[in-house]
């Protein structure tokens, strides 16, 4: 009886040892096919650095996302998750903003991560003699004090409610203190991080590989290797996509979307983007200072047909100033749809001179069809009477006419494209529109200036509230709406296709995607 | 000969000078800010003056000058822009492929050009002469770009023999190649046979062929030797213009070239990197150029240098 007893013991401490033994298989990284060996990802440009400091390219701050991990994560919905950072808290006034930083955390050179390393990349972000092409995006951080080994605190110039969206931007993934020391400002060719990847060959023109960081603090990623492929002509990388080449097809040709969604092996995908392409329209200079002539313009174009026609529906027509994507953005009420007879109505009320050329301009090769697009508002205005000249640049001296200030400025109606780096609407509502950001000190080139607006958007910064600060910015996009500084034309999509084997690639609306956790079939 | 040699090598100097001077100054008349492409469209005008000032843009056009030259003389190319890179790094990264795509095509042009345009000299107006001069309109017409991607779309994607771009194995190799060559190949076949015609109807061959010589041996040994100073004139050109001239090819088969170097740094404003590649191709093109009036010497014995 007792040898039954400690037989039934044993028999059942046996099939326990077997089932501990088999969820530890199942659970491992090596079990089965889970883990996938390498990933193939055609991409246009090469990189011109991977100091997530200096990189203003969406493609190569996803790169430095995946080298150098964030300090928190903003997922495709526009929640905010806990990464290199676990927690933060505001005080009353907004102005301090406490920042803990998750322990136990190495960068893969095994450099410990603390609050020096993190110090330290503040500092060097708001070095001016460092180069940091998006400081503005931070110009509210005075400084960042060191509290204790995990904490330190951002103190502000102004109050920001957005900020803890701010720190899911590449610009403050710190780099490995360790490699900073070794390589100096080189760091930029050998970056280090302590991302779940690591560079290991980057052959300049041709390809960028990226391997697992085994020393990772969060899950493993489930896939060993990245390849990014250089293919700079977009038809070459989906042809790539097709004879398998590569897994993964960097914005494809938006013409050749439909025939690549017919394949079943491929698949596409289109989120609505953050960026708006529009037609900036001169406020305080030439005949667009009037605002009937700026509304008449809204009401003399198509933009649906554009969507349609030029655009093979990879953007939407805006139906307000931000993307949808973006928190703050609400649908307006009233609606801009094309009607002629609406805007010679309205030109007519403002006496608007039609033997006038009106000066148009537009880059050429920087976004989606821009030129193209161009050409049909061009054709749209002069359908009403409109006399227009259009002109192409390419983006240097495009930008260069940007930037200039309302004295020197030649810009009458010019297109161009605005699209914010995290989900808020206050990149593109602040950025673009208050009096503080007209050029040159700013890139808001409309020349938009309204006090109300302006005290609106300062008031939205320092709401913490959430609620409240949307009804401010519903608030601050209805009266841009009305006074229409600019054409509003469309929303862009991010194209991204891929072999419909990979499941669970996470594709956001700010033009970035992450493999770290696909499954493949 | 060695004189001739030291004296040609010196002529380099003053003609890469030439480039350097017409280069600096064409460059910086385009409009456009390099150190505002480069701060990035949404950069303080503080930031865009520190990096002015970083990459010496501040000064005079011809201080720039004098301490590029300056710099040149110690083989130094300076630092480009978008990657602070030194630009000599940037392009060593991208010349090897550059030489080789260009060797691969003009092996081939000469491989089937030149054979192709003595069979049509030798007989004219037959269906094989209008066979190659054909042949050759087409290759001459066809725009680079449209070839590759018709050859990528058979080879590639239907057939799937051959990859659709990028390097790494001979394979890679195979299409750039044939697109790249495909213009080559018809102007040299041309070439050729015009000039075999010319040297087909000198009396020396009348002579040759009264004297009973086969007729292989009349047109290898007797035509093709007279023949062959303007086909390798036009090879050494047509060569020296590969090496520049391989921007639409490289960015079809997405091959990591030194054409696509110059057209991203170009787009960029990136001056050293411009000014550094546009002198290598130079240095090269009048290197290649050195070469090819040796031949002249090796080919036609009444051709000496004194």
């Amino acid at each position: 009886m007792r040898k039954k007893v400690r037989l039934k013991h044993f028999r059942q401490l046996f099939t326990c040892m077997i089932a501990v033994a088999m969820v530890a298989f199942l659970l491992s990284p090596v079990a089965g096919s889970a883990q996938i060996k390498e990933l193939k990802i055609g991409i246009g440009v090469d990189a011109d650095t991977l100091n997530p400091q200096e990189q203003t390219t969406t493609l190569f701050q996803n790169i430095c996302d995946l080298i150098y991990g964030n300090m928190y994560y903003q997922d495709p919905a526009g929640n905010v998750h806990p990464r290199l950072l676990a927690k933060h808290e505001v005080s009353e006034d907004g102005l301090t903003w406490t920042l803990h930083l998750k322990k136990g955390v190495q960068f893969s050179d095994g450099a410990l991560y603390n609050a020096d390393v993190v110090k330290q990349t503040w500092d060097r972000i708001l070095n001016p003699k460092m180069r940091v092409p998006l400081r503005f995006a931070v110009s509210m951080v005075k400084e960042c004090v060191k509290i204790d080994d995990y904490t330190i605190q951002l103190n502000l110039k102004y109050a920001f409610a957005p900020l803890n969206a701010t720190l899911s931007m590449a610009l403050v993934s710190p780099i490995s203190p360790a490699a900073l020391e070794k390589y100096g400002e080189d760091v930029r060719q050998h970056p280090v991080g302590a991302g779940p990847y690591v560079l290991t060959e980057w052959v300049k023109g041709d390809r960028i590989i990226l391997i697992r960081n085994k020393t990772y603090w969060g899950k493993a990623p489930t896939v060993d290797k990245l390849i990014f492929k250089i293919i700079p002509e977009a038809i070459t990388r989906e042809a790539m996509l097709r004879t398998g080449e590569i897994d993964i097809c960097y914005k494809p040709l938006p013409s050749n979307v439909a025939a690549l969604k017919a394949q079943s092996n491929i698949k596409v995908e289109m989120p609505l983007d953050t960026r708006t392409i529009f037609m900036g329209l001169n406020c305080q200079k030439g005949v667009t200072m009037n605002k009937k002539v700026r509304q008449a313009f809204n009401y003399a174009i198509d933009k649906k047909a554009i969507v349609d026609r030029i655009l093979f529906n990879t953007a939407q027509p805006m139906d307000g100033p931000v993307s949808p994507k973006v928190f703050g953005y609400a649908k307006m009420d009233h609606q801009y749809d094309y009607n002629p007879e609406k805007a010679k109505q309205l030109l007519k009320e403002a006496n608007f001179d039609f033997s006038k050329t009106i000066n148009m301009r537009t880059p050429n090769g920087r976004y989606l069809f821009d030129k193209q697009v161009a050409e049909v508002v061009q054709a749209y205005f002069q359908a009403i009477g409109i006399k227009v000249e259009l002109r192409t640049y390419d983006w240097p001296t495009y930008v260069a006419g940007l930037l200039k200030p309302i004295e020197e400025t030649e810009l009458e109606v010019f297109l161009l494209g605005w699209g914010p780096l995290f989900l808020d609407a206050d990149m593109a509502l602040y950025g673009q529109f208050t009096t503080e950001v007209n050029p040159p000190k700013g890139l808001g080139s409309s020349f938009y200036t309204n006090t109300a607006y302006d005290e609106i958007m300062t008031a939205s910064r320092k709401e913490q509230d959430l609620n409240k600060r949307f009804e401010l910015l519903k608030q601050a996009s209805g009266i841009v709406w009305e006074d229409c500084p600019w054409i509003w034309l469309h929303v862009e999509k991010f194209v991204l296709a891929y072999s419909s084997k990979i499941k669970n690639l996470v594709v956001t609306p700010t033009e970035k995607f992450y493999p770290t956790y696909i499954t493949m079939e | 000969m060695i004189n001739f040699l030291l004296k040609r090598l010196l002529a380099i100097i003053p003609v890469l000078l030439g480039i350097t001077l017409l280069l600096f100054f064409m460059l910086r008349m385009l409009p456009g800010d390099p150190a505002q492409v480069l701060a990035g469209q949404m950069a303080s005008p503080q930031d865009v003056e520190m990096i002015r000032t970083q990459l010496g843009l501040d000064q005079p056009v011809y201080i720039q000058y004098a301490s590029f030259l300056n710099r040149l003389v110690h083989l130094d190319l300076g630092l480009s822009a978008r990657t602070q890179n030194p630009v000599i790094q940037e392009i060593w990264a991208r010349l090897p492929n550059t030489i080789l795509l260009s060797l691969c095509a003009i092996t081939m042009a000469c491989v089937f050009g030149i054979p192709a345009g003595i069979i049509a000299a030798v007989r004219p107006y037959s269906w094989v002469d209008y066979l190659v001069t054909i042949a050759s309109l087409f290759g001459i017409s066809m725009p680079v770009f449209w070839l590759g991607i018709m050859l990528m779309i058979v080879f590639s994607m239907t057939l799937q023999w051959l990859p659709a771009g990028g390097i790494g194995t001979w394979k890679h190799l195979i299409l750039p190649t044939v697109t790249l060559a495909s213009f080559v190949v018809a102007f040299i076949a041309r070439m050729t046979r015009s000039s075999m015609l010319e040297v087909l109807s000198q009396d020396y061959v009348t002579t040759a062929r009264s004297k009973g010589l086969k007729e292989n041996l009349i047109i290898i040994k007797h035509a093709l030797k007279n023949a062959l100073i303007p086909i390798i004139t036009v090879v050494g050109l047509q060569f020296g213009l590969l090496l520049g001239g391989a921007v639409l090819t490289e960015t079809v088969f997405a091959w990591p070239g030194l054409g696509r170097l110059i057209v991203d740094s170009i787009l960029a404003r990136d001056y050293a990197v411009i000014q550094g590649s546009i002198l290598i191709f130079g240095l090269l093109y009048t290197l290649v150029n050195l070469v090819v009036d040796l031949i002249y010497a090796f080919v036609d014995p009444r051709i000496r240098y004194e």
